[in-house]
């Protein structure tokens, strides 16, 4: 909302305040300052001036030397570059201290080695519209020394946030109300004019909706001639950036942010008989004033007339066809009170808000409804001859109820900082009346007042929590199974940054184009997808049932950046139906991890060589030191490579390579692979051993076999001869060396020679050598069992 | 006898000077004092040797072992000093470093970590919640009226089930007080959702962090002294704190908090960082009917609740201008934060 501070000073002795000190008593009454704009000059220290004296500057062709009288006793010297002026003219002068609009300050200094005490100013270096080119001649009978601000039109525009607790603030008076409150300094009383009311005739008003319309008042005013408005009115709407219209529709406009209380005007020509106030009937469609159209239902309140014809859609916006233009003669003045749920509903529906149901959904004041329209008719009055009859309908809502103050909670609230008669005045100065019973009568602009709590903010508020005192202490709280969670993640995202992973975060809404990236722990079927009802955009339309999407998109960023080596994870909940849109919604919490590019970055220690599998699951292998870690084959669409992860016999995760065309696709210009691991198994994977291992006592012996087989046996098979095996002498083997060669040249193109080193041992003794020849012999029969397997 | 075992000496000893690498000191060893040296076959002498002139002989035998030995130990050093410097010469300590991998961790995650870190010494627990909430947890129980302007359609993302990304992280405070009694201290950092456009300073999706403590004897002073600090720990102990009333459905008294912070290149300002308040009765209320019970007597139990978004945390702590650089994960940026 705006604020004309010249507006606000006709109710409230502001002066002697500077803006930073109003702008404070906003901030500090819960109001947030969000703009000032100043309009004309906001200095004191720019000053009339008459140039005494002007002489060429000894060093500067373009420069002169003026001295000035600035109404301080003795000629002040001031070096200038203006060519618009001569001897005798009133300019600006800005005094060294002035803060310029530009945000520099002016200070004594010295221009190519001559003093200069200031600076002689143009119209918009202070502040005022641009005017000719050079300094600004002021009118010659233009006293010297006095504030230049004082010869020109000058304001403040406050941009206010209100709170939507405080529709009392949403206009001048009530926002002076306030701050006369906090400075407790009394208003500017002005004589409030008068008005004649009754109870409205059927044939004038038809009130059928008294639910949503609890109170209505009609004024009808004749003989008036539509024109301009007089320009106090019209700067008045100016200074808050409404533009003036014509003087009926600036009286309704000005009225509104004079007191908050909305006014309609109808022409009473476009009236058939008595205004109706109605629910629209369903489906019943209205073209208001900004000429949309809108269909209404049953839950929206109209303004119509016996024709059936809708006037308003009460509260919120104007007909196209009901309201004032030039060649209006009769008026009829609307102040209402609405219900806010029917304003907030209709106009959430609709779309449509206005100054009106602004105010109107946050509650206006009931007893402010006939004082506005007077305000209105005196204006207007003003400018015609009627005299005139207030029509009313219904009945305005109850004053609000008493509340009691429970002093033993506020005083615990406050940390007992704050007197009871502090708090009490505090209360009084708000406008509230303490009755005889102890509790306390609300004004009837203050409806968000209803509980005890109410009063102890209000008191708060005012008191300020600066005035409270800080107290420090603590309770023991237990580890909670999050904060087990949270530590075993920090544990692996510090793993996974040293193994050179960068972490990510990324949307977690994706588009229909990121999901041939999904890759979510169990595949998808129909309709597990769980999609937003009205997106932003198609790029965020479904929550992500995998991270792996959004880490491609960021690779593929990285890799347009030209970057070699790109290591990325990123923790966090992704988002499935667990039964094809007819089961719970669920979310869990996955890491996942995305490999592309170098291994290294580049350096002359070694050749440049890109990330394979191997790297990828290398990482997998040291992010969970103690487990063993394997690739089961399992197919997933749209990847290759693709892979369960084990850890021991327990599936952890998925892994994959991106599809070639996809890599193609994306410019990644790198095999590139991810996975996507399912954390809660993870946290509970990264615990350490229960026990520590006692150290072998016996020495053990290792023992070497190379072996020939099918290139396309995979290792798997070795590692399940050897688990057939059991062999309790061994205790871990390795696989040391894997040789081929596409040329057939030292080994046939279409085998392998892979070679493994056995360690053997036992542990309560040491092994003989007889013991350790046998049990590799027996390890070996169990090879040689592989179809294609020759030792070498 | 003992001028053999001079010139024997002697001529070791020449042997062993002359020798120029391990390899000939160990020639030159073996030729001396292997087992067919001729040291060693000297000393095999001393059985025919007269006994009265044994003494003398051993005693001649034992120097010249002696001597030898220590000048064989001499060389041998002395050649192990040179090939050691061998194996140092030539290397430039000037060479750039061969490369590793240093990845690091999101500012975000630091930033969210640093704060769990100060709340936890203060004593607060984590707790979490779904991000796919019903009406109840967001709204309801958080007394929102039911025409709140929140609850478009146009701020908020709904689902067709009728259920919602959260708008706050604030459900989490309604979730953890139906399963748990006071006294509740517990802080829920987490990601909210608000149907906002992306540009430089706002998300579709941001991160929060929520506190909450419920017990019988909570006050403003506790609120005002946790997050003053909290706030102090966060951006110095000399930082200016102040507390701004404001509006939140579910707290009253309510406030917004400023620190005075000097960003690089900047005067000092009042920077907004969260918002708190005393927890709403009429919450303690709404929930007690979920529970079924009375454990948040709101007669007898009071409460404070705060939150934070922590991108902005981070943007204000490390002056980001652009709050989309925190989810495009340019390793140029990330990689800043090592």
């Amino acid at each position: 909302m705006n604020i004309s501070l010249n507006w606000l000073s006709t109710h409230l002795d502001l002066s002697g305040k500077s803006i930073p000190e109003i702008s404070d008593l906003f901030t500090f009454a819960g109001v947030e300052v969000e703009g000032i704009i100043t309009k004309g000059i906001a200095s004191e220290k720019i000053v009339v001036a008459q140039i005494m004296e002007a002489i060429q500057h000894p060093d500067a062709d373009k420069l002169k030397v003026t001295k000035v009288d600035a109404g301080e006793g003795q000629l002040r010297q001031i070096v200038c570059g203006a060519k618009n002026y001569k001897v005798g003219d009133k300019v600006p002068c800005c005094l060294p201290g002035t803060i310029l609009p530009a945000g520099f300050t002016i200070g004594e200094t010295k221009m190519r080695g001559v003093e200069s005490k200031g600076m002689l100013a143009a119209a918009e270096e202070i502040g005022l519209p641009k005017g000719e080119d050079g300094l600004l001649i002021l009118p010659a009978d233009s006293p010297i020394g006095v504030p230049v601000k004082s010869l020109f039109d000058s304001d403040t525009l406050l941009e206010l946030e209100v709170t939507p607790n405080r529709p009392d603030l949403l206009s001048h008076a009530g926002m002076a109300r306030e701050l006369a409150t906090l400075l407790k300094t009394p208003l500017i009383s002005a004589e409030k004019p008068s008005i004649t009311a009754k109870e409205a005739s059927a044939d004038s008003i038809k009130l059928e909706a008294s639910a949503s319309c609890p109170f209505y008042a009609a004024t009808r005013i004749d003989n008036i001639t539509v024109t301009e408005s007089p320009d106090w009115l019209k700067q008045r709407l100016t200074s808050i950036g409404l533009r003036p219209i014509n003087h009926i529709v600036d009286i309704t406009n000005y009225v509104l942010h004079e007191t908050g209380q909305p006014l309609h005007a109808f022409d009473a020509a476009k009236v058939t008989g008595a205004i109706v106030i109605r629910q629209a009937i369903d489906g019943e469609s209205f073209k208001a004033l900004d000429e949309s159209e809108h269909f209404l239902t049953s839950e929206d309140l109209l303004i119509s007339d016996e024709s059936g014809a809708a006037l308003a859609l009460a509260g919120v916006m104007g007909g196209l066809d009901s309201g004032v233009t030039e060649s209006t003669t009769s008026i009829i003045l609307e102040s209402a009170y609405f219900s806010p749920s029917g304003i907030r509903r209709t106009s959430r529906r609709t779309a449509l808000s206005s100054d009106s149901s602004y105010r109107y959904e946050r509650g206006i004041d009931p007893q402010g409804v006939l004082p506005a329209a007077a305000l209105a008719i005196s204006l207007l009055e003003s400018r015609s001859t009627n005299s005139c009859i207030t029509q009313t309908a219904g009945i305005l809502p109850e004053p609000p109820s008493p509340v009691a103050l429970d002093l033993t909670k506020l005083h615990h609230l406050l940390g007992n900082s704050i007197s009871t008669e502090a708090a009490e005045e505090i209360l009084t100065r708000l406008g509230l009346k303490k009755l005889p019973d102890g509790s306390w009568q609300i004004p009837s602009f203050r409806l968000d007042l209803t509980r005890h709590i109410d009063l102890a903010e209000e008191i708060t508020r005012v008191h300020g929590l600066a005035n409270v005192p800080s107290r420090f202490r603590a309770t023991f709280v237990p580890t909670s199974d999050v904060d087990a969670a949270y530590d075993a993640d920090m544990i692996m995202r510090g793993r996974l940054a040293a193994l050179g992973l960068y972490e990510c975060q990324t949307i977690k809404l994706i588009s229909e184009t990121q999901l041939p990236d999904i890759l979510p722990l169990r595949p998808m079927q129909d309709g597990d997808l769980i999609r937003v009802k009205s997106p932003l955009s198609e790029d965020h339309a479904i929550m992500r049932p995998s991270i792996v999407p959004g880490l491609v998109a960021s690779a593929e960023r990285n890799a347009r950046q030209q970057t070699k080596s790109i290591r990325l994870f990123e923790m966090g909940r992704v988002f499935r139906n667990a039964g094809g849109g007819k089961a719970r919604d669920q979310e869990s919490e996955s890491l996942a991890i995305l490999v592309s590019g170098n291994t290294n970055p580049s350096s002359w220690a070694a050749k440049d060589r890109a990330a394979d599998l191997y790297d990828a699951k290398a990482i997998l292998s040291a992010l969970l030191p103690n487990q063993e870690i394997t690739l089961k084959p399992k197919d997933r669409e749209s990847f290759v490579l693709s892979a369960e992860i084990k850890a021991g016999e327990q599936t952890i995760g998925v892994f994959a390579r991106l599809s070639p065309s996809r890599e193609r696709q994306l410019d990644l210009g790198s095999p590139t692979f991810v996975a996507e691991l399912d954390l809660a198994k993870l946290r509970k994977l990264t615990v350490g051993p229960a026990h520590a291992a006692d150290l072998p006592q016996f020495p053990g012996s290792s023992r070497d076999a190379a072996m020939e087989l099918p290139i396309d046996t995979p290792n798997a098979t070795i590692e399940a001869a050897l688990a057939i095996a059991k062999e309790p002498l061994l205790v871990s083997y390795e696989c040391f060396d894997l040789f081929s060669d596409p040329t057939g040249m030292k080994i046939a193109a279409d085998r392998k020679s892979i070679a493994y080193r056995f360690h053997y041992r036992a542990s309560e003794r040491t092994l003989v050598l007889k013991e350790i020849d046998e049990a590799h012999k027996r390890i070996l029969e169990l090879l040689k069992g592989i179809t294609g397997l020759v030792f070498r | 006898m003992n001028e053999q075992i001079a010139s024997i000496q002697s001529a070791a000893l020449e042997l062993i000077a002359a020798a120029s690498d391990v390899r000939s000191l160990d020639d030159a060893r073996v030729a001396v004092l292997g087992k067919k040296g001729t040291l060693s076959l000297a000393g095999a002498l001393i059985k025919d040797i007269p006994n009265e002139e044994k003494a003398s002989f051993g005693q001649s035998l034992n120097a010249a072992r002696t001597s030898i030995t220590e000048a064989l130990e001499k060389k041998q050093n002395a050649l192990q000093a040179i090939a050691d410097a061998a194996t140092l010469s030539g290397i430039d300590l000037t060479l750039p470093a061969r490369s590793l991998h240093t990845g690091g961790l999101h500012p975000l995650t630091l930033i969210r970590d640093e704060a769990i870190q100060i709340l936890r010494r203060m004593g607060f627990a984590l707790a979490d919640g779904p991000e796919i909430e019903d009406e109840y947890h967001c709204f309801d129980a958080l007394n929102t009226p039911s025409d709140h302007p929140a609850r478009n359609e146009k701020d908020t993302f709904y689902f067709n089930s009728g259920k919602l990304l959260r708008t706050h992280t604030s459900s989490v405070q309604i979730r953890t007080m139906e399963s748990s009694a006071p006294p509740i201290r517990i802080i829920a950092p987490g990601s909210a959702y608000r149907r906002d456009e992306i540009d430089a300073t706002h998300l579709s999706v941001f991160n929060q962090l929520e506190g909450l403590f419920v017990d019988t004897d909570v006050t403003l002073p506790d609120l005002k002294g946790t997050l003053e600090f909290f706030f102090r720990e966060m951006f110095g102990t000399t930082t200016p704190v102040r507390f701004r009333p404001h509006f939140f459905p579910f707290t009253e008294p309510s406030f917004e908090i400023d620190v005075k912070l000097q960003i690089k290149g900047q005067a000092p300002r009042w920077i907004e960082v969260a918002g708190c308040g005393m927890v709403d009765p009429a919450v303690f209320t709404s929930i007690n009917a979920t529970r079924n019970d009375n454990a948040l007597d709101p007669e007898k139990v009071t409460g404070f609740a705060f939150g934070m978004g922590l991108d902005r945390l981070a943007m204000i702590r490390w002056g980001i201008k652009d709050i989309r650089l925190l989810i495009e994960n340019d390793i140029r940026f990330l990689s800043q934060f090592r």
